[in-house]
């Protein structure tokens, strides 16, 4: 350890203890300050820790939190960052406000923005990476997704001898040669047909010979068992897989990882990935399925992405939604609920948002009609244009409200005819929200992660 | 419904960035608006256009990767579509379909990859800058106003023959210079705009519509299809 990397440290650390005292924050700020005095701190404060990097579009949140419930079934201590702390400097912040360990080496669990993963390679040679998926995100922001993956790929050819775990239904992970090795997980729980994607599905070429690929069966998106029917490109052998869905509501999920029953407390298909991912990275180190069932079926916190309000009696599930995939996702989600329920669209177009609200055409609103929703409502600063897509939905006039303030929009919901309201909102629209609600006493201040 | 119309989405599987499939469920709601049943089918790789069949043509935009082999296996269907687009077959083309239908476009990386120049446009590529934004223009001669996104890193410059979508009022259009967005031809409408364009244009839906309609339809009467009104979305 040099002084330098020990006065940043101490600076850092410092500054942390401050924030954290007398501000009630900081999260990035200690990291900023640790690397401005040592550029190379990242190398000093992770040298000691085996690191998991969990890096991928959607579903790094869950993935992480998850795999770090998991391997505490085996391991005393686990560090990871917090929620938003993705980047190179919240990073630095999460070692800095580590406590000091003795004894067996500690694992840092780490979730990884895409970009910054090259950052944190440049000092830390993980023992293991983890790719959940790559999606089309806010292309105002992101790039498109072969550049995603090349960016992750950059920071991965820093470290060859960590394993990845990836998920081998996604092509894209099978599309480059890598000298690191590799473990897939993925979903074998479908009879076997010839199908493609449907047409507005992303990244369906083969990466071999630029044919449409084809699949034996699909989860969603462009995820499942692909292969090429020109040059027979396909699906790698998996080591973890999905063999069984159970039961899926809009709450929990029942399953079966390689024919062990399962259950997490959270809906979705793309949910069961994250577990998957969690428990491809228990097996790999050597957490028991028997310890995997524990760890899900414990702590219920961890799922808290998806917040339930109790608004004077109307149950309302909070979801973000971002990215057309997840928001495909949410859709497919609450369509599993068996009673009915009403639909709330919140639409804002700020920079974390997403500026262009093109997207949310790439969204199957059109299923709507079809389910047992007797109430919609459209708000936010652009509800015309979820007001519109709605509409060419198929959404009836009749069931239909334009309510573009936030704080009618919570009137309104107390009005519903269903006991279940789901509210999908863009992230600053969950945001404002959840401040209005705040004020009003039905849910306490902060994101609530 | 009485009318049908046949509706080639060219590289639907490939080309559908930015939510530019919602151009499709915009036709499909005027569509049905006017009495016409639209019926709607991929054209992508290894499939031949059947200029015969189709009464309009969609191009929407594409991921740079998949936009290079679009534009290999499009030359099998140039003689096709530009016949298509000659004998005043209406098709809206977006971003990368709009620029394909040119003579050519160089990429970010600074290829230069082939359209099929059924249009007379060309596009270049600009140094590690796009044009990203909220863009107004107007037509002219039709008076109308469209609004959409716009989000591209080429510059397309219009050729012979072409004239503009509109004029920029605010945004940055075409190339950034000479003011004007997309391109005119016969009954071809290119354009940079996201939003989707004719989501939040309906004006412009009706007009491919009725186009399209008159075509097919040379002696039906179509005026209660021309007096659709069309309600302001955005």
């Amino acid at each position: 350890m040099t002084l330098r990397s020990n006065f940043a440290a101490f600076a850092g650390r410092s500054s942390y203890w401050f924030l954290h005292t007398f501000m009630k924050g900081g999260s990035s700020l200690p990291g900023k300050i640790t690397t401005k005095i040592d550029p190379d701190i990242l190398k000093h404060l992770g040298q000691n820790y085996d690191v998991i990097v969990i890096t991928g579009t959607n579903g790094k949140t869950l993935t992480t939190a998850l795999t770090v419930r998991v391997l505490n079934q085996k391991y005393d201590h686990i560090l990871t960052n917090p929620t938003g702390s993705n980047m190179e400097q919240g990073i630095v912040t999460t070692f800095l406000r580590a406590p000091k360990v003795k004894g067996a080496r500690p694992i840092a669990v780490l979730e990884v923005d895409e970009a910054n993963v090259i950052k944190v390679t440049k000092y830390i040679k993980p023992k293991a990476f983890v790719f959940t998926n790559i999606f089309r995100d806010q292309m105002d922001r992101y790039g498109e997704i072969y550049t995603t993956y090349q960016k992750i790929l950059d920071g991965v050819a820093l470290a060859p001898e960590a394993t990845i775990i990836a998920n081998g239904d996604a092509p894209i992970f099978h599309s480059k040669h890598l000298p690191n090795p590799m473990i897939f997980y993925g979903f074998a729980h479908e009879a076997e047909h010839d199908i493609k994607a449907k047409p507005n599905t992303d990244g369906v070429l083969c990466p071999n010979c630029q044919h449409i690929l084809h699949y034996r069966y699909i989860t969603y998106s462009n995820l499942g068992k692909y292969f090429c029917p020109n040059c027979g490109f396909e699906r790698p052998e998996l080591a973890y897989t999905v063999t069984k869905l159970n039961e899926l509501t809009p709450t929990s999920s029942t399953f079966e990882v390689d024919h062990n029953p399962m259950k997490i407390e959270i809906g979705g298909l793309y949910n069961i990935y994250n577990a998957l991912a969690a428990y491809a990275v228990g097996r790999f180190l050597d957490v028991t399925p028997a310890q995997i069932e524990t760890a899900f079926s414990e702590d219920k916190k961890v799922f808290g992405r998806q917040e339930v309000i109790n608004l004077d009696g109307k149950q309302v599930t909070l979801i973000l939604v971002k990215n057309p995939v997840g928001l495909n996702q949410v859709l497919d989600m609450i369509s599993t609920d068996k009673a009915p329920f009403s639909f709330v669209g919140l639409l804002n177009a700020n920079y974390a948002d997403g500026i262009d609200t093109s997207w949310i055409w790439d969204g199957n609103f059109e299923q709507l009609p079809h389910l047992n929703v007797p109430a919609f409502i459209t708000g936010g600063e652009r509800y015309k244009d979820i007001t519109f897509r709605l509409k060419v939905a198929g959404v009836p006039d009749d069931k239909h409200q334009v309510v573009p303030e936030l704080k009618d929009v919570i009137e309104k919901i107390k009005t519903l005819p269903t006991e279940h309201v789901y509210v999908l909102a863009t992230y600053t629209a969950v945001l404002q929200l959840r401040k209005l609600l705040a004020d009003q006493g039905y849910i306490k201040e902060g994101m609530g992660e | 419904m009485t009318y049908e119309l046949n509706v080639a989405h060219l590289y639907g599987d490939l080309m559908n960035t930015y939510g530019d499939v919602g151009n499709i469920l915009a036709l499909n709601y005027y569509a049905k608006q006017m009495d016409v049943k639209l019926n709607v089918e991929v054209v992508s790789l290894g499939q031949p256009f059947d200029a015969n069949k189709y009464d309009m043509g969609f191009f929407g935009g594409g991921q740079d990767f998949e936009q290079v082999i679009v534009s290999k296996d499009i030359q099998a269907k140039k003689a096709a579509l530009t016949d298509f687009i000659e004998d005043d077959g209406p098709v809206l083309a977006i971003c990368g379909g709009y620029q394909l239908l040119g003579h050519y476009y160089v990429d970010a990386k600074g290829d230069k990859i082939p359209g099929i120049g059924a249009l007379d446009h060309y596009t270049l590529a600009q140094d590690h800058n796009r044009f990203i934004g909220d863009i107004v223009i107007k037509n002219e001669e039709t008076g109308e106003t469209y609004h959409g996104f716009e989000n591209h890193q080429g510059r397309t410059f219009l050729g012979n023959g072409e004239r503009a979508l509109g004029n920029v009022l605010e945004g940055k259009g075409n190339n950034g210079e000479d003011g004007t967005e997309g391109a005119i031809y016969k009954n071809t409408f290119c354009s940079y705009f996201h939003g989707p364009i004719l989501t939040r244009n309906g004006n412009l839906a009706k007009r491919l519509l009725i186009a399209a309609l008159k075509r097919r339809y040379p002696d039906a009467d179509l005026t209660t299809q021309e007096a659709l009104p069309i309600a302001a979305t955005f």
